[in-house]
């Protein structure tokens, strides 16, 4: 803000391009952190916002993983890149003692081969060949700071997804770097989690780091920052103070979730759980649910009757775990064309539920009827033509080579060849994924890869739609495009049940909200 | 029980007693050692494991071994029994007999090894080895992603067959739903590996140089005796093995 | 300079002539040790277990393998090494899902041809080499067969680097060819380490040969050159199957993919299964 305050790092790109693609991820962008600053890069999925931050941080390797025309300085070390092979290599090790970087996925900064949280934090040092003595220390000031000294010697698999992430920033700064940039800290972390990881920049920041921030929701942490960047469609669209675009038309069209500025419609401030990262509803806009047609008693599409169950529970065994059980005698039935939301607490058991509607966990009582036939002995593969069921990870679901033949498969099964594809275009065009038919799926943008799962859920038009934590990854067009299929798929008459930790969105756009506590499920 | 071995300590008994056992070639010998090292594993609790993937890959190689030479040794000259070209010969059994104790001494005692080494501690020392540091990562990175794979590939197929993939009994379906399950495993593998290293890069796993380890491995002196001791042991076993049989057909 | 700590320069000269003494000395080593056994095989096993040729294939086999790994693995890209654990793990786990098929062979090395495939054949045989080693902490009769694993990535990466895998019936020859070579590298390690090879359907192979009166060691490597070659064949033609279901941005960031044009342009010729 002062004139006097250095800059520590600054970057201009003018493109970079992937090996093999002739289109830049990214261009026309520049960047800078200052010590102390808090400086937020602002995009929707696929904005380029994680390649802008592996550059700076010299975890894409120029030249290696694709071509980059720009600049780097660092302290007063400028760096030009043309393109070509005489280009400077960036010596990563080095790099990143100064400029840090903390991936989305927390455990890809993880080696794998430590056997402790403090062996994993003292991984850098020893390959730097820190004296051990030194290293102790470090190790005990990092964890202290980043709040693990409790689980040193714990085996970093078995850490929360708050404490992995956690452990991921300790790796990170335990190098003492000057610039620290973090790629969706929130992103999935429950309020405790998230509000843990908030103090920690915080504490960072008065230490005086620079901290670079990619996020695509303006949460409470972006809303701190003294400088705002909106990436939208690879490029800089807008920058400044975040007072300046928290409004702006550019914020809107980048997709960015969770402003609470006056472009947004619906219920702000709904609850307090509202400003936090993981909570997307105050960036939803939409009509809200239809009204139910007709839903008539008789002829429910899914119906779960008494459905008791409990993991490897041992009823020979005197005291029979009785945290195994995890769900007792549930009771509930979705109707043609209704919007059914279950919400929980983290591990109360919803996915477990969700796994009973297809028959991939069985029911250890009741019984579990898809439109009217019980599914019990039924395949999954078979209960599938009636029950379109939506995982959390779509890369596990994902397995053709283009987009199109993605959203094809099976279709000609059920529709006949000659119906498959416009079945698959349209079902494509319904989750706005239109013009990406000839992409691979891996190519795509975690939010649009979600999308393509369900679109080829919906590919399939089945009676009940039952999505597992549908919003969580999605930018804002994501939720829109979510929003819009499941109205359709209701209105179609299909009976949609959907699973989420988030109160605020299941009120906003179910017609019923069911809770699952101590396994069993009452209508809130 | 007492404190725990040196992993270089273990690895050297457990390499020296096959050399010394593979040297000899003695049956008796085979025998004591295979049973020596079934007898170590009970105490050190690890018999449950050991012996049951010995047996796994004991058992075929055994009976193949039975059946081979037992059946069809035409160097034998003491026929027990025939039956058409099948010959039973003595020393076909013997052979047999050697060959399958052998192995069986050797499998049990690098099983006992690997089943009662504590990997990081091995890890740890092949680092103060000067071992390059990729070899310690090589291991200890395989036994992490193991059962992190079998865990993804359960839920792929979870996914897929909630995509309304029925698997079939025939050849042709079967393989045709493999791929559709390798596909994503090999592709999400690759992808998670190329972050990884990025990541191990910036935290300088990549640089050349000394290295320090945080993990303290203990050494005493006595083990470094013992160890000393085993392979002066098994050197000259093999000495004595090559000047005994030293190839006529070779100058030496 | 004021920013060599921040950059690096490439790598010298000296190192890498180093580097090619050893892989040159293993490769040696590995060759030597074969000749030397199969001039030298014990005319008559009836005389005792071959000892001393067991000896001599263990010790000249593992020697080339391990300075193979020597020479190459220092020098691996960071991003080829965390490949090394992903083949493994490919090995083993693709190899049970076609055992659960029901084929008779091994398919025991899908994850180094892969690797060879998009890292070349340094990465591949260290990859075949360490993946025995590794593995022979849950099956400790695979270490002796690390010399014919190294060979078997060695040739899939040759056979990448020429072009092989730009058409998609050369895989299966390529396959073929490096079935024989490696069969016939681990022959004598099963006959004289061994005395014989594990599993009932080529224990009944050796027997047929054994029964016309072969060698050992004759009859080993014939059914070797029976079944291996078919097996690589199978190997080969997954593994390119799998590197053509992989996204461009993948393949490409491997240097050796894009300097050898290792994979066909823009649509591969894959039938689909």
């Amino acid at each position: 803000m002062t004139a006097t305050t250095r800059t520590a790092l600054q970057i201009r790109v003018e493109a970079f391009t992937f090996h093999g693609e002739t289109t830049p991820v990214l261009s026309g962008a520049a960047i800078s952190a200052t010590p102390g600053s808090l400086t937020a890069v602002l995009g929707g999925s696929g904005s380029g916002k994680s390649t802008l931050g592996k550059l700076m941080a010299g975890w894409l390797q120029t030249g290696h993983a694709g071509q980059f025309r720009g600049s780097l300085e660092l302290d007063g070390t400028l760096l030009e890149f043309r393109g070509a092979p005489d280009d400077p290599r960036i010596n990563p090790a080095e790099w990143s003692r100064r400029v840090a970087f903390v991936p989305q996925d927390a455990s890809a900064m993880l080696s794998s081969v430590r056997a402790t949280v403090a062996e994993e934090l003292a991984f850098g040092l020893e390959n730097r060949a820190t004296p051990r003595e030194d290293m102790l220390s470090a190790v005990e000031r990092t964890a202290a700071r980043t709040g693990l000294s409790d689980l040193l010697d714990r085996d970093p698999a078995t850490l929360s997804g708050g404490e992995l992430r956690r452990l991921a920033v300790g790796c990170a700064v335990i190098a003492e770097p000057d610039v620290l940039i973090l790629d969706e800290p929130l992103a999935s972390l429950d309020a405790a989690g998230a509000a843990q990881l908030e103090d920690l920049v915080r504490s960072l920041r008065g230490s005086g780091t620079g901290i670079v921030l990619l996020s695509q929701a303006a949460d409470r942490l972006a809303r701190e920052a003294t400088h705002w960047t909106i990436l939208d469609g690879r490029t800089v669209t807008a920058a400044g103070a975040p007072a300046q675009l928290a409004g702006s038309a550019e914020l809107e069209r980048a997709g960015v979730i969770g402003v609470g500025g006056p472009g947004v419609l619906g219920p702000r401030a709904i609850a307090p759980s509202v400003a936090i990262g993981s909570s997307v509803a105050a960036g939803v806009r939409g009509p809200g649910p239809v009204p139910v047609a007709a839903p008539g008693p008789g002829s429910a599409s899914l119906e779960l009757r008494g459905v008791g169950f409990g993991y490897g529970q041992d009823p020979r065994r005197r005291g029979a775990p009785v945290l195994a059980r995890v769900l007792r005698d549930v009771d509930f039935a979705v109707h043609p064309g209704e919007i059914i939301a279950v919400t929980g607490p983290n591990g109360a058991g919803k996915s477990t539920l969700l796994r009973h509607f297809n028959g991939l966990l069985r029911p250890t009582e009741g019984d579990v009827r898809v439109c009217g036939r019980s599914i019990a002995g039924v395949p999954v593969g078979t209960v599938a033509a009636s029950m379109g069921l939506l995982f959390q990870h779509p890369r596990d679901q994902l397995f053709e080579r283009t987009v199109l033949r993605e959203a094809a498969f099976g279709l000609g099964q059920l529709f006949g060849k000659a119906e498959a594809e416009g079945k698959a275009r349209a079902a494509l065009a319904a989750v706005g994924l239109s013009g990406t038919e000839a992409a691979h799926p891996a190519e795509l943008s975690a939010s649009q890869q979600r999308l393509l799962a369900l679109a080829t859920v919906l590919a399939r038009e089945p009676a009940v739609l039952a999505l597992d934590e549908p919003t969580v990854g999605l930018d804002r067009h994501g939720l829109e495009a979510l929003q819009t299929a499941v109205v359709r798929a209701a209105a179609r008459g299909a009976a949609v049940v959907i699973v989420t930790h988030d109160l605020s969105y299941a009120r906003l756009n179910a017609h019923r909200v069911l809770e699952l506590t101590g396994g069993r499920l009452s209508e809130i | 029980m007492k404190q725990r071995l040196h992993p270089f300590t273990a690895l050297t008994a457990a390499a020296s007693a096959a050399v010394v056992t593979t040297a000899a070639a003695y049956w008796p010998l085979s025998v004591a050692v295979a049973l020596a090292a079934v007898f170590l594993a009970v105490r050190r609790e690890v018999a449950g494991r050991v012996l049951p993937a010995a047996a796994v890959i004991l058992t075929p190689l055994c009976l193949s071994l039975l059946v081979l030479h037992g059946l069809f040794f035409p160097e034998g000259q003491t026929v027990l029994a025939q039956w058409g070209p099948a010959r039973v010969t003595a020393e076909g059994l013997g052979f047999a007999l050697e060959l399958g104790t052998r192995t069986t001494a050797c499998v049990l005692a690098f099983l006992l090894f690997s089943f009662t080494v504590s990997v990081p501690d091995l890890v740890s020392a092949l680092a103060g080895r000067r071992v390059p540091p990729q070899f310690g990562f090589v291991l200890a990175s395989t036994l992490t992603l193991l059962p992190a794979v079998s865990v993804r590939l359960d839920r792929i197929r979870q996914a897929q067959e909630t995509r309304g993939m029925v698997v079939r009994r025939g050849l042709v379906s079967r393989l045709g739903a493999l791929r559709l399950q390798m596909v994503p495993l090999v592709l999400a593998l690759i992808d998670d590996a190329g972050s990884r290293a990025q990541a191990l890069d910036a935290r300088g796993f990549g640089s050349p140089g000394p290295r320090t380890t945080y993990r303290e491995v203990a050494d005493p002196p006595a083990q470094r005796r013992f160890r000393a001791a085993a392979l002066v042991f098994a050197a000259a076993a093999v000495a004595g093995r090559i000047v005994a049989s030293w190839p006529a057909g070779v100058p030496s | 300079m004021s920013q060599s700590a921040l950059t690096v320069t490439a790598p010298g000269q000296a190192a890498g002539r180093r580097r090619r003494l050893l892989e040159i000395a293993g490769a040696a080593a590995i060759a030597a040790t074969y000749i030397f056994l199969v001039l030298t095989q014990p005319a008559d096993i009836a005389n005792g277990p071959a000892s001393f040729s067991a000896l001599v294939a263990l010790g000249g086999f593992l020697l080339g393998a391990v300075l193979l790994i020597v020479a190459v693995l220092p020098v691996l890209p960071t991003s080829t090494v965390v490949l090394i654990p992903v083949a493994l793990v490919l090995n083993v786990v693709l190899g049970q899902l076609m055992g659960s098929t029901g084929l008779p062979f091994y398919i025991d090395a899908i994850g180094t041809v892969l690797i060879a495939v998009l890292a070349g054949p340094a990465a591949g045989a260290a990859t075949g080499a360490l993946s025995s080693i590794v593995w022979s902490f849950f099956n400790p009769t695979v270490l002796p067969f690390a010399a014919g694993a190294a060979l078997i990535g060695f040739l899939a990466g040759m056979a990448a680097r020429g072009g092989l895998f730009r058409r998609f019936y050369f895989a299966p020859i390529a396959g073929f060819v490096t079935g024989i070579l490696a069969g016939v590298v681990s022959a004598p390690i099963a006959a004289f380490v061994f005395g014989g090879t594990s599993g009932l359907g080529t224990g009944a192979i050796v027997s047929a040969f054994r029964a016309m009166g072969d060698t050992l060691l004759a009859a080993i490597t014939k059914q070797a050159l029976i079944s291996d070659p078919m097996d690589k064949a199978i190997v080969f033609t997954i593994a390119a199957l799998l590197a053509y279901a992989l996204p461009r941005r993948t393949t490409f960031q491997f240097p050796f993919v894009r300097h050898y044009r290792v994979l066909a342009g823009k649509s591969p010729a894959t039938p689909d299964a």
